[in-house]
């Protein structure tokens, strides 16, 4: 425990942590001193003098800037008396001396703090008569951002974000004196994934939203606190709406996931929600095979029908279900409880083949939280680009690197967001992970120094899949040498928005909910809660796929899957839903999936529906509902519940929230999660399993031996920005993809006789393509690296084997 | 797709890549050679340009936005192209005391541009700056950064018609002095010998000196 010292605060005596600023402690004791520049989250740099406050001192009275003055005991400060009101006045009529007063048309009207201060603090009337600062505006600073630079009051706030947090400083102060704005390089555009942070915590509305700009007057909003599915973190966010339309959404300042921050995938990525491309009516297919809007009991008529035929006639085994990974943990319990009990089926995966085994994650109860990597003295990131995959994550350990002194290894088949902060870094040829990692054990070879840097704990490994190409084995073993370093702990990677709910709640084909095998113990508790459990071996999304495309599949359900666009191997994907003769898809959109439907049902989506989910590390969390789904759309639970009675099967499902109390007497490792908690005492989550949970028992597989023989191996990665069904619906995301290309290691291309090449043609076994072509020396030599799932690029399978030539 | 512009080739003469390395071998921390190097990239092109600015970045370890930011607080850090000779006449209150004002405008009537332009052959730019820190000998003012203290609005016109007629390819401190200035400062200074080549600082480590001995 810290020191604590005693401070005088407005002459009331308070007890706070010495060393701690004078802003903050008074704050945390219930003074507010007004500021601009100071960010909590940020370091301090005394630029705006809003804080000014009154110090006596041994010399007499003095005036200091409150967040860059540590308390010391005995310290006296005056915070509103008669001199600090006149340094007050004095510093927000110095600031008004350029701001222009154009709040009625200002989307920071109404939610100002420098309109609130100069309410609260100013002089009311200014001396200034001068002509103000006027700029061209306002001047699109990145895609997503815009800056008005006569509004700006310099408070360095944007600058020192992109270089403290997010680590791409494309914004700085330019030019000197009365001249200082912020600018961009010219042609180096804002285009960080973090930009929208620096709109949210600009002081003024110098920085605004193209998504947001002129849509809405703040008092004109509702709120309501929810949790971000864009990624795995489960980042608090606030969303707000206004007349049933999603607005905008800002981050929520928690010290478990995201202390604030938000990627601007999470930020801009709701608009898909007020897409007219929504499916609000449920949908069936014609005699000419084009899909005509029906009635919900038409619709749910025919997949009963049809389900209920094939069930008779071939059993569960003939029946698939694909997804879940985007709903709630209730509805997400509701179809594991539909395909086992109503389907009587273990083909169910909430992963699309590009995740991690589902045992491995639910046995993985010694987890590390998001919070460790606080503490931690070395992390270990093998596995994705988190700056591209797992956005909150990157700050975080970023954060950790940069600014708490962590020891960072790095290891990836090419650069990573996170190389500028790593201590090490290394590169591999995905497929050759194994040889690297025994290396990396041993302390030998060029990772010899990478294990110094490991041998201090806490240690923290976050491990997943480097690309698709990766076997999902190898996370494992780079997991059990992460237990055996002092103090270390894993954070597993998996991906797409509650998939760690999903697999919690028995979407995968060796799990039942609350983390307990189909096999192992608990099963016989949960097929006597549920009245009996299929018995047949489960196959995952790429067995479904498989058996589907081999025609031993005949009724497939697809619950908010893609599988055309997620699956690595997109053309299996393909070719499996040709051939089942039956496609029921629940779904918000028609997707290139879907569209080969034969029932679509329409499902209410984010923001739409109340439940909960569940994070990488285990933490549950309130999703929260604030609009009403488009048309006739429904909860996914509903809709099973129907689908169900008409099939003959009383599922019980009455509510999202009486799931909820299902789950917690069913599913072992969420025992006593309540929604209740989490509303009021737990609003930063309940991480499972609590206390009392027998963890499952799970043996990682042998390292993976397989290795590829071939001159070059495919890369397949995700970046932030793809051609994903929900970012193609929202109009912010939609034009930031990157677009198709292929990357190469300049000597690989001038081997191939590529150097000087344009455009080169990818052959893989599952696919080809012409791609821009781009040099990367930062690739590990023998590697072709292509982004996943980019607009206009037709699937090239999950690789390894590959060839470049010239186009 | 990184955060820096690709094309690392570099736009710069062996000679100044040399410097380059040679002088961010003087600092522990690759950043703080950003302001020498700068006067490098606008030694190499004869102003700062936005590539010059980039490649800067790039030797160093920032984004082009921080390097611009650095550039920009700083005036003799020139981002537009500037003549041959860059007279510059201190204006503040010393100068301006002893006739600075007049000195000034005897050089924008010889050289036909106001301050803050350069003729139209490209050979002077004329500008009025703070203190140069000449005050004892004011007024004063600089060519190329190079001082002459003591000018008089004739003085100053001769000087802007010797480095027409003259062209000298460097230009020295104590040469001018002698031929432009009256009263200095400090008499007892160490005479220099080199000369700069250019409207930048004459500094052996930029080579932009004439290498007199």
């Amino acid at each position: 425990m810290s020191e604590v010292v005693t401070v005088t605060i407005d002459g009331r005596q308070v007890e706070v942590p010495a060393g701690e600023l004078l802003i903050k402690a008074a704050q945390d004791r219930g003074t507010y001193i007004p500021r601009f520049c100071w960010h909590p989250r940020m370091k301090p740099v005394g630029m705006c003098r809003m804080c000014l406050v009154e110090l006596e001192t041994p010399r007499g009275p003095a005036i200091v800037t409150a967040c860059t003055t540590p308390v010391s005991d005995g310290m006296v400060v005056h915070t509103r008396n008669e001199t600090v009101q006149r340094v007050q006045e004095g510093v927000l009529e110095f600031l008004l001396i350029n701001h222009p007063l154009d709040c009625p048309v200002c989307d920071r009207g109404g939610e100002c703090p420098l309109q609130d201060h100069v309410m609260a603090y100013g002089p009311g009337e200014s001396r200034f008569v001068e002509e103000k600062r006027h700029f061209e505006k306002p001047i699109p600073i990145s895609d997503l951002v815009l800056l008005d630079r006569e509004r700006c009051i310099l408070c360095a706030r944007c600058t020192r974000f992109s270089e403290e947090i997010s680590g791409d400083p494309l914004i700085e102060f330019t030019d000197r004196g009365n001249g200082v704005h912020i600018a961009t390089f010219p042609d180096l555009p804002f285009s960080s994934y973090f930009s929208g942070n620096t709109v949210q915590i600009c002081p003024v509305g110098a920085l605004t939203a193209t998504a947001y700009r002129f849509r809405a007057r703040p008092w004109d909003l509702t709120a309501v606190e929810s949790t971000c599915l864009q990624c795995t973190a489960g980042d608090r966010i606030s969303i707000q709406a206004s007349q049933n339309e999603v607005l905008r959404i800002l981050g929520v300042d928690v010290e478990p996931t995201n202390q604030g921050w938000l990627s601007d995938r999470c930020r801009f990525g709701f608009q898909y929600l007020g897409s007219p491309e929504r499916l609000a009516t449920p949908l069936l297919r014609d005699a000419t095979g084009d899909h005509v809007e029906a009635s919900w009991s038409e619709a749910l008529a025919v997949a009963a029908t049809r389900i209920g035929d094939v069930l008779q006639r071939s059993g569960g085994q003939a029946v698939a279900v694909l997804g879940g990974a985007r709903l709630t943990n209730e509805d997400a319990y509701a179809l594991s409880k539909f395909a086992r009990v109503v389907l009587g089926t273990n083909h169910v995966d909430a992963q699309m083949d590009d995740g991690l085994d589902p045992q491995f994650l639910a046995a993985t109860v010694d987890r590390a939280r998001i919070g460790d990597l606080e503490t931690a003295k070395a992390i270990l990131v093998w596995g994705p680009d988190l700056k591209e995959e797992h956005p909150t994550l990157y700050l975080r350990v970023r954060r950790a690197a940069q600014e708490l002194g962590a020891k960072l290894v790095v290891v990836h088949p090419r650069r990573t967001g996170l190389d500028d902060r790593a201590t090490h870094k290394l590169t591999y040829r995905p497929g050759e992970g194994a040889d690297l990692l025994t290396e990396l054990v041993a302390g030998t070879g060029r990772a010899a120094e990478a294990r110094e840097a490991l041998a201090e704990g806490p240690v923290v490994g976050l491990v997943g899949r480097a690309g698709y190409g990766e076997d999902p084995r190898l996370a494992e073993a780079v997991a059990a040498f992460v237990r055996t370093l002092p103090d270390g702990k894993v954070l597993p990677l998996a991906r797409r928005a509650n998939v760690y709910g999903a697999l919690d709640m028995g979407l995968a084909p060796t799990l039942l909910p609350g983390r307990v095998s189909v096999a192992g113990e608990g099963a016989d508790a949960i097929a006597e809660a549920w009245g009996g459990l299929p018995d047949h071996p489960g196959l995952d999304a790429r067995g479904i796929l498989e058996a589907a495309a081999a025609g031993d599949i005949e009724v497939l359900i697809l619950v908010g899957a893609d599988p055309v666009r997620d699956v690595p191997d997109g053309d299996l994907a393909r070719r499996a839903l040709e051939t089942v003769p039956f496609v029921v898809a629940i779904d918000q959109f028609l997707t290139d999936s879907s569209r080969v439907a034969d029932v679509v049902f329409c499902a209410d989506g984010f923001a739409e529906k109340e439940g909960t989910v569940t994070n990488l590390e285990g933490r549950v969390q309130k999703v929260n509902r604030i609009v009403p789904g488009p048309g006739q759309t429904r909860p996914d639970w509903s809709i099973l519940d129907d689908l169900a009675r008409r099939l003959g099967v009383e599922l019980g499902l009455t509510s999202a929230e009486a799931i909820a109390k299902e789950i917690a007497e069913v599913a072992p490792a969420y025992r006593g999660v309540t929604w209740e908690r989490l509303d009021w005492e737990a609003r930063d989550g309940i991480v499972v399993p609590e206390e009392g949970h027998a963890p499952l028992r799970y043996v990682p597989a042998d390292t993976p031996g397989a290795r590829h023989g071939g001159d070059l191996v495919l890369h397949l990665a995700r970046v932030m920005y793809d051609d994903g069904v929900l970012a193609r619906h929202s109009p912010a995301l939609a034009g930031l993809a990157p677009g198709g290309a292929v990357f190469l290691h300049p000597d690989d291309a001038t081997r191939l006789g590529l150097g000087s090449a344009e455009q080169a043609r990818v052959v893989t076994e599952h696919g080809e393509a012409t791609l821009p072509l781009r040099m990367d020396d930062t690739l590990h030599r023998g590697v072709v690296y292509v982004p996943f799932n980019q607009p206009g690029v037709p699937p090239l399978g999950p690789g390894p084997g590959v060839t470049v030539t010239p186009a | 797709m990184g955060i820096y512009p690709a094309g690392a080739m570099s736009r710069w003469s062996p000679e100044t890549r040399e410097r380059a390395r040679s002088i961010l071998a003087r600092y522990p921390e690759k950043r703080s050679a950003v302001m020498p190097l700068l006067y490098l990239a606008a030694a190499e092109e004869g102003y700062l340009t936005d590539e010059g600015m980039a490649e800067v970045a790039e030797w160093v370890g920032l984004t082009p936005a921080q390097v611009q930011s650095v550039a920009s607080f700083y005036t003799m850090y020139k981002r537009e192209p500037t003549g041959r000779y860059l007279v510059s006449c201190c204006t503040s209150i010393s100068c301006m005391l002893l006739g600075a004002d007049e000195v000034l405008a005897a050089v924008e009537d010889e050289a036909g541009v106001p301050a803050g332009e350069t003729d139209e052959d490209g050979v002077i730019t004329v500008e009025h700056v703070e203190c140069i820190g000449a005050c004892g000998g004011a007024p004063a003012v600089q060519v190329n950064y190079e001082l002459i203290e003591g000018v008089t609005p004739d003085t100053a016109r001769e000087l802007v018609r010797w480095l027409r007629s003259a062209a000298p390819d460097s230009v020295r401190a104590d040469e001018m002095q002698e031929l432009f200035g009256t009263r200095r400062s400090f008499d007892w200074a160490i005479a220099e010998h080199a000369g700069a080549v250019g409207p930048y600082p004459a500094f052996e480590p930029y080579g932009t000196t004439d290498g007199h001995p």
